[in-house]
């Protein structure tokens, strides 16, 4: 089943589209980090997966074919938005209660066990809380509803170290116990390179890559060589991106098999997640996007002086 | 503390608490450089060779791993299939992942002549004037490129 | 045992039942409790005072009604003090409770959506398993229709409270602008009006005190419009030549006439020059030091052709107009609160 599906999903807001073209089949059971720099058009496509924006083109389904919004979508996702909506007045009690009145299914054993285990009181009200604590509270209810997908917009934007430690674990850990599937989204890479199994990067409102992060890491290379002759491999190679020095050149190919054969002379090393999503992002003509090889994937990017 | 039914009492209190806790902890080394899951084969092998695990003892469940790592189950799982494949453990189905075998020895007799090359060549580093802790940073970062460059080994040695 | 399976207890969406109605109702109420309770104390407060005042109203009535003979100047006294009595504050609590309506639109209309809004707290709202539709028409339905009843039941209250200034010869009568529209159930209509006001203001604007702002805004140009203008015409006004004030009637306007034709303030002075009167207005002459004593200035003028057109719509009309502008006022009310629903149905944040 994949959790999300779009076909040439886009939305515009007058004369300006956010998103674009958006195209994807995100499988269930992953840890997917939604990565782009601010104004990409990640909340975007958040809103229209949990049902807040209708699309202006194309479409998208959830949890297999439902649609986004519908009942039966709603039941089984829960949202937390950017900075973690509570009402402030009430206590965590009644937002738990609350909570429970709004949806078909809440655990509320777990929920007040968790919150017990993070020593957040039951009649602290949500707006005295520290952001971690709320942070740990929004995520509880979330939870609570045993959603099969989680979505989260950049929750750890306002989370100092430890909060976002143990805000993370909670939600791994719930991969582990309920078999949640996981979307989140963030501008900073970095915190999510250890918990996210499945990338989607978003710039400027179109999608460049898309896919399991272990296929992608495999599916790249960093080549190291002469600049001298960096121009002579470009023909047969899919280079991303590349940087240059007076001597010394950095290719970021993009490989279709194991082993693509490197060029005499020339070191080959992996790459990792962030080295990789700064080149896509610097490259807005490249794409890596899962299907058949087209003739458009396996574009020679001119190599930049 | 004192050596009477208390504190045998306290001993039989720790042993108990320390039944369902797992041998090992996992710890992240963020300039490793290697990929989370080969860091957790990692430090398996090592507590293997050290002697905290043993053959039969049960790995941390995926689920203790996560939620004190705040890392992705899909790596522990991937880390405990490389160990599986790599005959070091093995998963039993509702129970957990355990401790199966252990790390491939070297015979006894290769084992003795590379004893006396590494006798020989400190012998001679010692007689070059280097001292202990010379050799020691000497062979690691001599492992360190070994283990970077692969097998392209500068024979000079062999042949001294 | 080395991959991540789906656990059992996953139920499909379809095989639970829908979360009854009584759960939101519950959510509104821990929301706006203290809405609720505000809108209870004022209710309250404003009920006990109409009660309280309208006893001794009713009190002092009964001895201006026994007194005998009616038409006498000791009776005509006893009334007039009766109205200097109680005429000043029944004329402060008109006009303050005027205020009311507006006051419930923008305090408990507006921030009900757009408090949403404004804090982003929908995004928790509308993604919750509930539903949005059933949500915002659980929000709004039950408060809506304790306001309603509320306001009716005040409403009530203030004509009978009002009633002995109409029997003892009140010249505004019950279907005066300001009296009218908070009796019997005009004053619901109006509260459930400003209600829906600012419901789909806060919706619309998104953000709590400009929603309030439009809403009294808007709420204040309705009323007066219906006051000035829409009210006065609700049935066609009658129209009599008689000397004399209807009464009890809302009388909208007095005109003279000469010849079928409206005449003019010149004309008229140039009438009662004969007799030393001046007009000051349609409705006001003044005599002069030349006027014959037991010449009426009004009377002169209608000897010499003029005629005085009042026109005017009676009290026996009260309860007409009131179901016309409640009824009204329950359709526009009704159809703001459906376009509210339909534009938080709408998909666009």
């Amino acid at each position: 089943m994949n959790v999300i599906e779009t076909s040439g999903l886009g939305k515009s807001y007058g004369s300006t589209w956010a998103l674009r073209d958006c195209t994807l089949a995100i499988p269930e059971g992953h840890m997917v980090a939604l990565v782009g720099p601010n104004g990409a058009g990640k909340t975007t496509l958040l809103n229209l997966a949990v049902g807040l924006n209708a699309p202006t083109a194309g479409s998208i389904t959830v949890l297999g074919k439902c649609a986004a919004g519908s009942p039966a979508a709603l039941d089984g996702i829960a949202f937390v938005a950017q900075d973690m909506p509570l009402y402030k007045t009430l206590s965590a009690a009644d937002m738990l209660h609350l909570t429970r009145n709004l949806n078909r299914r809440f655990d509320r054993g777990y929920a007040e066990a968790r919150l017990g285990e993070l020593g957040i009181p039951l009649k602290r009200k949500a707006g005295t809380m520290s952001g971690g604590q709320q942070a740990q509270l929004a995520l509880t209810l979330a939870l609570a509803r045993r959603p099969r997908l989680l979505v989260l917009d950049e929750p750890m934007a306002t989370l100092d170290p430890l909060a976002r430690h143990d805000f993370m674990a909670t939600v791994m850990a719930a991969m582990v116990d309920d078999g949640v599937s996981v979307l989140l989204s963030s501008h900073v890479l970095t915190e999510l390179e250890r918990v996210a199994d499945y990338l989607v990067l978003v710039s400027r409102g179109r999608v460049q890559v898309a896919g399991e992060v272990d296929d992608l890491l495999a599916h790249h290379r960093m080549l190291t060589g002469p600049t001298a002759e960096a121009n002579l491999y470009t023909e047969q190679l899919n280079v991303v991106h590349a940087r240059q020095g007076e001597a010394q050149a950095h290719l970021l190919i993009r490989t279709n098999g194991a082993a693509d054969p490197v060029p005499p002379g020339w070191e080959a090393q992996p790459v990792g997640l962030e080295e990789l999503t700064l080149a896509y992002l610097r490259e807005p003509g490249a794409a890596a996007l899962p299907g058949p090889a087209r003739r458009a994937d396996t574009k020679i990017v001119g190599v930049a002086k | 503390m004192t050596l009477d039914k208390g504190s045998s009492r306290e001993s039989a209190d720790s042993l108990e608490s320390t039944s369902g806790r797992s041998k090992i902890e996992f710890r992240l080394d963020s300039a490793s450089g290697l990929p989370t899951y080969l860091q957790l084969v990692q430090q398996v092998e090592h507590a293997l060779r050290l002697g905290y695990l043993r053959v039969g003892d049960q790995l941390p469940t995926v689920r203790d791993v996560v939620a004190s790592l705040a890392i992705n189950p899909n790596t522990v799982l991937k880390a405990y299939r490389e160990l599986e494949s790599k005959g070091l453990a093995a998963g039993r189905p509702g129970q957990g992942t355990f401790i199966e075998g252990v790390l491939g020895r070297v015979e006894f007799p290769e084992l003795t002549q590379f004893r006396r090359s590494l006798l020989e060549w400190m012998a001679k580093a010692d007689r070059a004037g280097l001292d202990e802790d010379g050799i020691a940073a000497l062979f690691a970062s001599s492992l360190w490129d070994f283990r970077n460059r692969g097998h392209a080994v500068a024979d000079t040695e062999g042949a001294a | 045992m080395t991959t991540l399976a789906a656990p059992a207890h996953q139920q499909q969406a379809t095989s639970l039942p829908p979360v009854p109605w009584r759960r939101m109702v519950w959510v509104a109420w821990r929301q706006h409790r203290l809405l609720l309770a505000g809108v209870a104390v004022t209710f309250g407060a404003v009920a006990l005072y109409l009660f309280a005042m309208g006893l001794q109203i009713h009190d002092a009535y009964a001895t201006v009604a026994a007194c005998r003979p009616a038409t006498s100047s000791a009776c005509r006294q006893v009334g007039d003090n009766f109205f200097g009595t109680y005429q000043p504050s029944v004329s402060i609590t008109e006009g303050i409770l005027q205020l009311l309506p507006a006051l419930i639109g923008a305090f408990a209309g507006a921030p009900i959506l757009a408090r949403e809004f404004e804090s982003g707290t929908f995004r928790f709202a509308w993604t919750q398993g509930f539903g949005r539709t059933r949500w915002v028409i659980g929000k709004l339905a039950p408060l809506a229709i304790i306001l309603a009843g509320a306001s009716v039941l005040i409403g009530l209250l203030f004509s009978w409270y009002y009633q002995p200034l109409i029997s003892a010869g009140d010249t505004n009568g019950a279907l005066f602008p300001t009296v009218f529209d908070l009796s019997g159930v005009a004053l619901a209509g109006w509260t459930l009006a400003a209600f829906a006001i600012g419901a789909l203001a806060g919706t619309l604007i998104r953000r709590v005190v400009p929603a309030m702002f439009a809403t009294l805004a808007v709420w204040s140009g309705l009323a007066i419009l219906t006051g000035t203008y829409l009210r006065a015409h609700y049935l066609p006004p009658l129209i009599t030549t008689s000397l004399n004030e209807p009464h009890p009637a809302w009388v909208l306007s007095q005109l003279w006439t000469f010849s079928g034709k409206p005449a003019s303030l010149d004309k008229i002075n140039q009438a009662l020059a004969p007799i030393d009167a001046r007009a000051d207005s349609f409705q006001i002459f003044s005599p002069g030091p030349k006027t014959p004593a037991n010449v009426d200035p009004f009377k002169y003028l209608t000897q010499h052709g003029y005629t005085l057109l009042t026109t005017y719509q009676p009290d026996s009309r009260f309860w007409t107009f009131q179901w016309i502008e409640g009824s009204w006022l329950l359709g526009l009310s009704l159809a703001l609160l459906a376009a509210t629903v339909w534009l938080v149905r709408r998909r666009n944040t």
